[in-house]
């Protein structure tokens, strides 16, 4: 495993998350470093989309600790958090009637709050975001008429115009095609270049999580199975582990191993 | 991710035995109340005989065989009859919330029968069955054009059927109105009295159900298959459109021989299926009859219970608006256990025009059409020598007493409007709205405590009561859609079933023949007639100072539609929004409903009208739709005051008469879009 290159964006100390009975995910102790692409993978019900949902405050922990930046999440303000991470739910909702443009201008509540104005900074932001993710062709349309890719795009676009320096995203390419896959992990892995954005996020696919993460964390039956470089984790017995059915690896032209399941 | 921890506690298998331990619970009631009621009425015993051959000398055994049996009887009859038509309808409709009550169906049916006692009399003496039976055809046959175009999904269905029957009790109401010595009468029925005399009902009941429960028997097969979708039904060689028609037939049939010998009675029809089901009667043939037997179950024990408590208060209650009374609590039960179909939410999620436009100029032209309205209407009026121009400055002009009105329209007509945007954003879901979530009945059950608990109310009092009333409703019906996840469906139902439990509540305060009733059905309808000029200017300052306040919500309204989630990610303090933006609906809905009652649809028709004209910003959005409500009921209130002149319509009736049929069409067009 590779020593983290800049200071921990999040600490957990022991954090699990149990609904009655049952334990979504038991005690985990694990650090995650700022400014890479770290990809969650699991097979389904593995607790990947809980752990995101713990890191995005969405839900409290039910014991153990969890730190973002050194301090408890729990001590941090409700708006001042939001400045810092942003969080894209699994799946988008409905946007009613909300033309792109208005749906990136969201992203600047944080920083302006209920009451406050909405400046030229904040305008500039989300121009610059619209650039930044190429939205600008759909930012006067509205978002429920748009392509699922398209719609994608504008989601991360307000990720993005929240200017947080961490993006924790829940299966972002869950329903796009091949192309709109990669446009939008490209995509997520260059802000994470250009800007030093600490990017996390749930993947369903292997393959994918190998090509555009630095770093991926394999969680099985809601505990922490293997982390590593993607080298480190797409290896047949290391999958094997992961996903339960044997798993061949082969060498790309390029470079990279692809995993696929033994028939 | 399909294991979520709720998706697991639905998929538990809900408790049978309890169910079961319900249905026999009622038939005990039931048993013991008839027991009660009997001993009360012949502690002497013999009971018996005194019913198969009463002493014609003494009063008791002739109350016992003429009275207390045929009811007793009629009770288990109808009950039976509405469970089974209940089963029906689900099974023809695959739709677990389909019932004589939620399709409209029994206030059809009664509203026919109103309208032939006062018009055609005549009609009857073919058999007021046929008439209850045209009234519920016709209401059926309605939502099903309605809600055609959506492949008759669950919840379009219901939605149109509960406000194609609320429109039919509206209608009901009116008719009331202007023949008020119909009026004690007519309220009985429409609230489902079970007081007899003689076996004439009996009699009239048990062929014509026993004839439908035959052709239900005949046609038991048929309907097993119509559970499958329909290709694979075809395919076994069922004309599915006939057979679904007979079934209908048969269910409307079942009902209207119900409402024409009883009235309506409300929610047996829902209930009992759910219970069977809930239960563990899988079957069609074993889950039917068990919905039978658990309907007149509930009846029996109901009316027992009703007879009971005449006793000891000395007055009439009508049994129908008691099975409300309880059978909407139970149906706030059952939501959560329902099993819908996942695709029916889709159906519904707004679609709007690409017009994006410039709201300054839609607004002015808005207000500028309310202005117009406002003077229209303060202005000119009918009076016994023809129209009128009514000047101000002229001591004897009608202007002093019309602009209170119209000012207190608009207010309310604002008010309603921000009430039914504000919910719609909240809960996330179009049809939501003041008066199909019950708020306003909540209002409406808050004014009428107190107003029968505190002998002389003023209208502050009256106020904190119907916000207070008003805010319980919502409350209860957050903690229902906590429950179910924020389905919007389920909120929906939770909601109707609020409604129907204070509009049951306000029935039998009203059937009671309490002088104050009188005050609260002129209320109840809408009524502006009796607004002085200082309550118009309070109502109208309220009514501005909550759109001045409106600015400083706008945000949350813009991210609130957009998820939970969504929400708390990008900051948004949840608890503390939505606590207030729970509390400026309901006290916009209370004022709103002090001045023009709980009937009119603004609320839900507004924001929608809002929104067709492509005002789609938070805050356009509300601006739109608070002109717009109030140019309906400035309208509605010039219209009552002069369609029937010298006779007045109150304001709030005659917008839902506008607002109810704009609802179901915007229900039908939406369909489109989806």
């Amino acid at each position: 495993m590779s020593a983290p290159p800049s200071p921990a964006l999040f600490e957990l100390v022991d954090a699990q998350m149990r609904i009655g009975a049952r334990t979504l995910l038991h005690p985990l102790s694990l650090t995650v470093p700022a400014g890479r692409v770290v990809g969650l993978i699991g097979h389904n019900g593995s607790g990947k989309s809980t752990l995101l949902k713990l890191l995005a405050r969405q839900h409290a922990a039910t014991g153990g600790e969890i730190r973002f930046e050194g301090r408890p999440l729990w001590e941090w303000g409700t708006r001042a958090f939001a400045r810092r991470v942003a969080y894209l739910p699994q799946s988008s909702p409905a946007t009613g009637s909300m033309s792109g443009r208005e749906l990136v201008a969201l992203g600047r509540y944080p920083w302006h709050g209920a009451l406050g104005r909405f400046t030229a900074v904040d305008r500039q932001k989300v121009e610059e975001a619209i650039a930044l993710t190429d939205t600008g062709a759909f930012a006067d349309r509205l978002v429920d008429t748009l392509s699922g890719g398209e719609r994608q795009r504008v989601w991360i676009a307000m990720l993005v115009a929240q200017d947080a320096g961490c993006l924790l995203l829940d299966e972002p390419t869950s329903a796009l095609d091949i192309a709109h896959q990669i446009e939008t992990l490209t995509l997520i892995r260059s802000l994470c270049r250009e800007r030093g954005t600490g990017v996390i996020v749930v993947l369903h696919d292997v393959n994918m999580a190998a090509r555009f993460c630095d770093d991926i964390i394999a969680l099985h039956g809601g505990r922490l199975i293997a982390r590593g470089t993607p080298q480190e984790i797409v290896a047949p017995d290391t999958l094997a582990r992961i996903y339960g059915i044997a798993m061949d690896v082969m060498r790309q032209d390029g470079g990279g191993y692809v995993a696929m399941p033994r028939i | 991710m399909a294991d979520t921890p709720w998706a697991r506690r639905r998929a538990r298998a809900p408790s049978r035995l309890g169910a079961a331990a319900l249905v026999l619970g009622f038939a005990a009631i039931g048993l013991a109340g008839t027991v009660a009621n009997l001993a009360m009425l012949l502690p002497g015993g013999g009971w018996w005989a005194a019913i198969v051959r009463p002493d014609a000398g003494l009063p008791d055994q002739l109350l016992a065989a003429y009275s207390f049996a045929p009811r007793l009887v009629v009770s288990l009859l109808a009950g039976a009859a509405l469970g089974l038509a209940g089963a029906i309808l689900q099974q023809v409709l695959r739709n677990p919330i389909a019932s004589p009550t939620t399709l409209g169906i029994e206030s059809g049916a009664n509203l026919a029968l109103s309208a032939a006692l006062i018009w055609m009399p005549g009609l009857l003496g073919f058999g007021r069955e046929w008439v209850t039976l045209t009234g519920g055809l016709l209401t059926i046959a309605v939502v099903f054009l309605l809600s055609r175009r959506s492949g008759f999904a669950p919840l379009v269905v219901i939605l149109a059927g509960m406000v194609a029957g609320l429109y039919c009790a509206s209608l009901a109401a009116l008719l009331a109105l202007f023949e008020s010595h119909y009026l004690a009468g007519l309220f009985l029925w429409g609230a489902g009295s079970l007081s007899l005399q003689g076996w004439e009902e009996p009699l009239f009941l048990a062929p014509r159900l026993g004839l439908a429960g035959l052709a239900a028997i005949l046609l038991l097969r048929p309907l097993a298959l119509l559970g499958m979708e329909d290709a694979q039904t075809r395919s076994l060689g069922l004309s599915v459109g006939m057979v679904r028609l007979a079934a209908l037939l048969v269910a409307v049939a079942l009902t209207a021989f119900v409402v024409a010998s009883v009235g309506c009675i409300g929610f047996i029809g829902l209930a009992a299926p759910a219970l069977a089901r809930i239960a563990g009667a899988r079957r069609i043939g074993p889950w039917m009859l068990a919905s039978a037997a658990t309907g007149a179950a509930l009846l029996w024990a109901t009316d027992q219970m009703v007879q009971v408590a005449a006793v000891i208060s000395a007055q009439m209650i009508p049994t129908g608006a008691v099975t409300a009374l309880f059978g909407a609590p139970l149906l706030l039960w059952i939501i959560p256990r329902l099993r819908l179909p996942p695709a029916a939410a889709g159906s519904l999620s707004v679609q709007l025009g690409q017009s994006v436009g410039r709201p300054g100029r839609r607004l002015l032209l808005l207000g500028g059409l309310l202005l117009l309205a406002l003077t229209l209407s303060s202005l000119i009026g009918p009076t016994a020598t023809g129209w009128s121009l009514a000047l101000p400055g002229d001591p004897s002009s009608a202007w002093a007493l019309r602009l209170p009105r119209a000012l207190a329209a608009l207010a309310g007509g604002t008010l309603l409007a921000v009430a039914g945007c504000v919910l719609q954003r909240l809960t996330r879901n179009p049809m939501a709205s003041p008066e199909v979530m019950g708020v306003s009945a909540g209002a409406a059950g808050g004014l009428t405590v107190a107003i029968f608990l505190i002998a002389e109310t003023s209208r502050l009092e009256q106020m904190l009561a119907a916000s207070l009333g008003a805010f319980l409703a919502l409350i209860v019906l957050l903690l229902a859609a906590r429950v179910s996840k924020a389905n919007p469906e389920r909120i929906i139902l939770a909601g109707i079933a609020i409604g129907a439990l204070l509009d049951a509540l306000v029935s039998v305060l009203m059937a009671s023949g309490d002088p104050r009733a009188i005050l609260l059905f002129n209320w109840m309808t809408g009524s502006t007639y009796g607004v002085d000029a200082s309550t118009a200017g309070a109502s109208l300052l309220a009514a501005l100072v909550l759109l001045a306040l409106l600015p400083l919500v706008r945000r949350w309204l813009g991210m609130l539609p957009l998820g939970e989630d969504t929400a708390r990610a990008l900051g948004v303090p949840l608890g503390a929004g939505r606590l207030l933006l729970l509390m400026i609906a309901a006290v916009a809905t209370a004022l709103a409903t002090l001045l023009v009652g709980p009937l009119s649809f603004v609320g839900l028709v507004a924001p929608h009208a809002a929104r067709l004209l492509g005002l789609r910003r938070p805050l356009s959005e509300l601006y739109g739709a608070a002109l717009i409500g109030a140019f309906i009921l400035v309208t509605a209130d010039f219209l009552g005051r002069t369609i029937a002149f010298p006779w007045q319509m109150p304001a709030g009736l005659v917008a839902s008469m506008i607002g109810a049929p704009a609802f179901l069409w915007l229900l039908s067009r939406k369909q489109d879009l989806a």
